[in-house]
């Protein structure tokens, strides 16, 4: 039996060298600055995308990969062997139309006993990366589709343990997926917004602060609150050089237990919906 | 003068020369407050309170003094500033009920009332504080309650009640060491001593000097203590034969004269019988005597009725019809009539004010107080619906907040006072509308901003409530201003004009430099160090000084982040709050 092969998008911020290893393939999704059009994660890397992001005056767009992209994929993967079960992660569908196109695709293989499974990451960015890593790896030791995707799916945690902080609320806005995070836009306060994804993905405010260091003890406090002194892996994604990432992180590691800390940076499309100065750190129990 | 009973136009010169004389001293009462700081002034909370009380009474003025007293205690409710003047309001609301149907006091009604006015008044705050206007009052309502017994003179009452109130007050720094520490008595409880004082002058014959602000000041008819039948237009319009339980009766019931068996009392079947042919019914049981006082169209049945219960003294029968047709003689020949006394009946109690009907509302409404257009722009930004101004200065009266809360439409409304003298008056607001409302008893602005913030729309007010105080706790709340006199308080010498600083509700430090006060205030602040600080510059804060903090700040505490923002507000150069 053919081992299982992994598909996922570039908005699941899986460091290229860890997606090489683990042989997961990676769809790109598109920004466009005006006419330019970049592929996420391979034309563009972080620090040019944050300084012409930063530079822009006008919102880059992004775009989905369309279900033909999908499908050659699909088919080349089938090609090199027409056994091998394809699961194919993506960004949660209330974010992206992604999943979509995926599952469009699926239905276009004419491939004789072509097995493909699309899953629903319900999340975003390394809260949708680390099913993808969980998945590749246990793709490598042979596991089956069913248990690939059991797995993933206690992976996704209900997302309790992904918290992003935002220096501002405005490209949230402007880009349409503020969610239930638009508490508060208006004070002339310094408010923070504590950031984190409902079950299916959605953008929410689960609880807001004065300045970005209340924000952060607060985060510690929610993440207190849900693991108490479980063996953790924390995963800090940053966007810019901003140090807030790295205080999260230290502050993160001082009051809970964390084994392993991985790092990775938020890609072009996650990028242009929180903007620069954005930070999050995902949890996983070990 | 000897007078044995008042009415309301003797009560009505009562209340406009105690109003009177609280006005003229009310600087003397505001330099009695504790913290030398220029806000939370008494005297001025205590006179506009009574301002308030003093015209609703004028617009309402009758001979009947259950009506008189009824007007000013719905003026005081409504226009109560400040803790005193919320305690000031409950005091007359107390006892103008007690007095509610009576047309003349005794002096055995007027203790009484002045009783029930202290038991309402203990019961309406939460946690009573003794050496405060409320022993004052108390120590004077006791010792008015055992006077009455043995003496029916008025004006001695009043004499006596005066005098153990200022005895009190003399005694309040014994209970409050605060107040032995300054060296100063309650500055609450001096107003009320200032109002008896009023009390007594007007009932010994005094008036109020013409020429004074027109808000204490009456046309001379209506302060004319002698004018004990005085006429007013009201009860002109009364037909003489309209009074139908017309003798005014007003006796006591001895119940322990040695020898004679008496029937068990039960006042509410006594009380009911008397209500057969009578109103205005007044019945005061103590250990041995009973008092009653009841207008009766047979007092020959009440006296048959009282007899079972004990020897009758004391006995004062008088026919009103008569009283009423020497009125309506009287008023003829005088040209003047009251045109406002037409509305003389129409006065609503707010308690019955219905509210608006028929709209959906939002679940939630938000007022806070605030000094300073700064302030009040970042509460606005904040979700906050209605931003009163006051806070140090001027006060928030009852109706202010009643009115906030009527114009607002939502389901639920938030109160932020952001000043501990404010809370009260909020608190008896809330008790005025139907509205569900929720006091956050918010201390600082910097605690109102926190609490604010903690505000969850899609959560319940009992939750709400629950984070929001919890969230103004969590604030060390810091404010920097002038002192207005001399004095030493909690080991800080204070010189007048220097600036000091108040960490919450203590003074940490004075100083002739601000900046060098505001590093003091700070530098206690930040002992339990914290993420952020916040710093509301108020009209009297400048570049340089708010640069230096900031310098000061972040080579001190780099790990803080500064947030800085125009407050505005007066007598406050700097307002401070760590998280």
């Amino acid at each position: 039996m053919s081992k299982v092969r992994i598909v996922t998008d570039s908005t699941a911020d899986i460091p290229a060298e860890v997606r090489e290893e683990l042989g997961i393939t990676m769809i790109s999704l598109k920004v466009l600055f005006g006419e330019e059009t970049y592929r996420d994660a391979v034309d563009l890397t972080p620090e040019e995308f944050y300084s012409r992001l930063k530079a822009s005056t006008a919102l880059p767009k992004t775009s989905q990969p369309s279900p033909a992209e999908f499908l050659e994929v699909y088919e080349q993967l089938l090609a090199e062997d027409p056994t091998a079960p394809i699961i194919s992660v993506h960004l949660a569908s209330v974010l992206s139309g992604t999943y979509q196109s995926a599952t469009i695709a699926k239905s276009m293989v004419e491939v004789e006993g072509a097995d493909i499974t699309v899953v629903d990451s319900c999340s975003a960015s390394y809260g949708h990366g680390a099913q993808v890593v969980l998945a590749a790896q246990m793709a490598q030791s042979g596991a089956s589709v069913d248990e690939i995707v059991a797995a993933m799916k206690q992976c996704q945690n209900d997302n309790t343990g992904v918290y992003f902080l935002v220096d501002t609320l405005d490209y949230l806005q402007k880009g349409g997926r503020i969610g239930k995070a638009s508490a508060m836009i208006g004070s002339l306060l310094n408010i923070k917004p504590i950031l984190s994804l409902e079950p299916n993905g959605t953008v929410t405010a689960v609880d807001k602060a004065r300045g970005t260091k209340k924000a952060m003890s607060k985060i510690v406090e929610l993440l207190k609150q849900s693991y108490g002194n479980d063996e953790l892996i924390l995963v800090v994604a940053k966007t810019d050089d901003d140090t807030t990432p790295n205080e999260l992180e230290q502050r993160v590691t001082a009051e809970l237990n964390i084994k392993e800390v991985r790092y990775t940076t938020v890609g072009s499309v996650i990028g242009t919906y929180t903007g620069p100065g954005t930070s999050a750190v995902f949890l996983f129990k070990v | 003068m000897s007078k044995r009973a008042i009415d309301g136009s003797d009560f009505a010169s009562m209340a406009l020369l105690g109003a009177d004389l609280l006005k003229r001293n009310a600087e003397k009462v505001n330099a009695l407050n504790v913290f030398p700081v220029p806000d939370g002034d008494t005297g001025t909370n205590m006179n506009l309170t009574m301002t308030s009380g003093i015209t609703e009474l004028k617009n309402k003025q009758s001979a009947h003094l259950g009506k008189t007293a009824e007007a000013l205690s719905k003026g005081l409710l409504m226009g109560a500033r400040g803790n005193s003047g919320v305690i000031l309001s409950q005091l007359f609301r107390g006892f103008s009920k007690s007095l509610a149907h009576v047309e003349q006091a005794t002096a055995m009604d007027i203790a009484a009332a002045l009783q029930h006015g202290v038991d309402l008044a203990y019961k309406a705050v939460v946690k009573p504080v003794e050496g405060t206007i409320l022993t004052v009052a108390k120590e004077a309502a006791r010792h008015a309650v055992q006077f009455a017994r043995r003496n029916t003179e008025v004006l001695e009452l009043m004499v006596e009640v005066h005098a153990r109130a200022n005895e009190a007050l003399q005694k309040t720094p014994d209970l409050l060491p605060v107040l032995k520490q300054v060296g100063v008595v309650d500055s609450g409880g001096q107003g009320l001593v200032y109002i008896y004082e009023g009390f007594v002058q007007a009932l010994s014959g005094a008036k109020v000097e013409v020429g004074q602000d027109s808000a204490t000041v009456a046309a001379p008819a209506e302060i004319n203590v002698v004018k004990h039948s005085e006429p007013t237009s009201a009860q002109a319009k009364l037909e003489t034969l309209d009074i139908e339980f017309f003798y005014d009766m007003e006796f006591f019931i001895k119940r322990n004269v040695s020898g004679n068996s008496v029937a068990v009392f039960d006042e509410s079947a006594y009380k009911k019988a008397l209500s057969k042919d009578g109103d205005s019914i007044l019945v005061i049981t103590d250990d041995d005597i009973i008092k009653v006082h009841v207008h009766s169209r047979k007092p020959g049945d009440v006296f048959n009725l009282s007899v079972r219960y004990g020897e009758l003294t004391d006995i004062h029968i008088l026919n009103m019809r008569e009283q009423h047709r020497q009125l309506l003689e009287e008023e003829e020949t005088s040209s003047e009539a009251n045109l406002s006394a037409a509305e003389l009946l129409a006065g609503q109690a707010i308690d019955n004010r219905p509210t608006e009907h028929g709209f959906e509302r939002a679940p939630y409404g938000m007022i806070a107080v605030a000094l300073g257009e700064g302030v009040a722009e970042l509460f606005r930004s904040s979700d906050v619906d209605v931003v009163l101004s006051g806070g140090q200065t001027m006060n928030p009266s009852t109706e202010d907040f009643v009115k906030a809360i009527e114009a607002l439409s939502a389901e639920h409304i938030f109160i932020f006072p952001n000043n501990s003298n404010i809370i009260l008056a909020a608190e008896q607001a809330a008790q005025l509308t139907e509205r569900q409302v929720t006091i956050i008893p918010t201390k600082t602005i910097p605690q109102g901003i926190a609490a604010v913030l903690a505000f969850k729309e899609d959560e319940t007010p009992e939750r709400n409530k629950e984070w929001m105080q919890s969230a103004a706790s969590m604030v060390i709340s810091g404010q920097v201003t002038k002192a207005v006199r001399d004095t030493s308080i909690d080991g800080v010498e204070i010189t007048e004009g220097h600036y000091i600083g108040l960490k919450e509700k203590s003074i940490v430090t004075s100083e002739a430099d601000l900046l060098a006060a505001c590093q003091a205030l700070l530098a206690s602040m930040l002992e339990d160090e914290g993420d952020i600080i916040t710093i509301l510059t108020g009209e009297d804060a400048t570049e340089d000084v708010t640069s230096a903090i900031c310098e000061w700040i972040n080579e001190n505490h780099s790990d803080l982040e500064i947030d800085l923002q125009y407050g505005g507000q007066p007598l406050y150069p700097y307002v401070f709050a760590v998280e």
